[in-house]
């Protein structure tokens, strides 16, 4: 006795069948393409940057991204001396001068849905990690500050087609 | 003859001043003391701006971010030898007292005038300090820090 299937039996026709019709949908799915990856899966970015130590710059002060991307940044306040808290604010391209204004009469204190912030992180004291995630908007060079040093903390987030 | 007594009078002044600031190679800590100094002048200038853009409620906050940069330059000379670590402590503490100065000022008679005036006292005070230290470690205090650069285009 074995629970092989003999196909000259009359139920061993069947199940050979069976198998058989299954292995040509098995084929005409994957040539119509029903056991693809979706298309449009979106693309993870990481992305690091952090404070020139105690300095008032980014590190690097240049991003880059493709439009449409699940950007996930991770910032890193790279000071050990001086207290200043810091953070990492993206605006829109031609937003940058607005929201320094507002960032400094707020006293670096954004509202959380401020209509000029696409993406930000917390602010965090030195030594401290933070991240942020958001998608990557249509291509262009969107500038990006420290909140709580507006003037000095700036850079560009190339997005990319 | 008292030309030359004079010349000899300079040369040995001169080699006193050389012996008392250590070449930046006998630093022990170099890099750090660099930076410290440089973070002494980067809050200097921070103090100006605010002064300048007359946020006198700043000016305080400022002031305790120069006490921190001079703790950084307390650290970075810690291991050097004690009569050097005097030295840099005196003209330390005299550019802590102008800076608080202005801070105090800030409060009590915020004029932006009067106010950069004591800024240039202390300045000065803060130059008498870099004297300390080998030219090639010195920040220029008139000098804004790389990170006083115009806004990227946006």
């Amino acid at each position: 006795m074995s629970n092989a299937t003999d196909v000259n039996s009359p139920c061993g026709a069947h199940l050979a069948r069976r198998e058989f019709l299954i292995a040509i949908f098995a084929l005409l799915s994957s040539l119509l393409g029903c056991g693809q990856r979706p298309k449009s899966e979106q693309r993870v970015v990481d992305l690091f940057i952090e404070s020139d130590g105690d300095f008032l710059t980014f590190r690097p002060d240049t991003l880059t991204c493709p439009t449409g991307a699940l950007v996930r940044l991770t910032f890193h306040h790279a000071g050990k001396i001086i207290s200043a808290r810091h953070d990492w604010v993206l605006t829109y391209p031609g937003k940058l001068d607005a929201l320094v204004k507002d960032a400094l009469d707020k006293d670096g204190v954004l509202l959380q849905n401020d209509p000029l912030v696409i993406a930000a992180t917390p602010l965090c004291d030195k030594g401290q990690t933070v991240t942020t995630q958001f998608v990557a908007p249509k291509p262009g060079d969107y500038p990006f500050l420290c909140s709580t040093h507006p003037e000095d903390m700036q850079g560009i987030l190339h997005i990319t087609k | 003859m008292k030309l030359r007594k004079t010349q000899a009078v300079l040369a040995m002044a001169g080699i006193a001043l050389l012996a008392a600031i250590p070449a930046a190679a006998q630093l022990k800590s170099p890099d750090d003391v660099k930076s410290s100094l440089k973070l002494l002048v980067m809050v200097s200038n921070d103090f100006k701006r605010q002064i300048t853009n007359k946020n006198f409620t700043r000016v305080p906050h400022e002031n305790m971010e120069y006490m921190e940069a001079a703790d950084g330059l307390r650290s970075a000379v810690k291991d050097e030898p004690a009569n050097f670590k005097a030295k840099v402590e005196t003209k330390l503490k005299a550019a802590l007292t102008a800076y608080q100065k202005v801070s105090d000022m800030s409060s009590t008679t915020p004029d932006a005038d009067k106010l950069m005036a004591g800024h240039a006292k202390a300045v000065t005070a803060m130059n008498a300090l870099f004297d300390l230290f080998p030219a090639d470690l010195r920040p220029d205090p008139n000098t804004p820090p790389p990170s006083h650069r115009g806004p990227p285009k946006n």
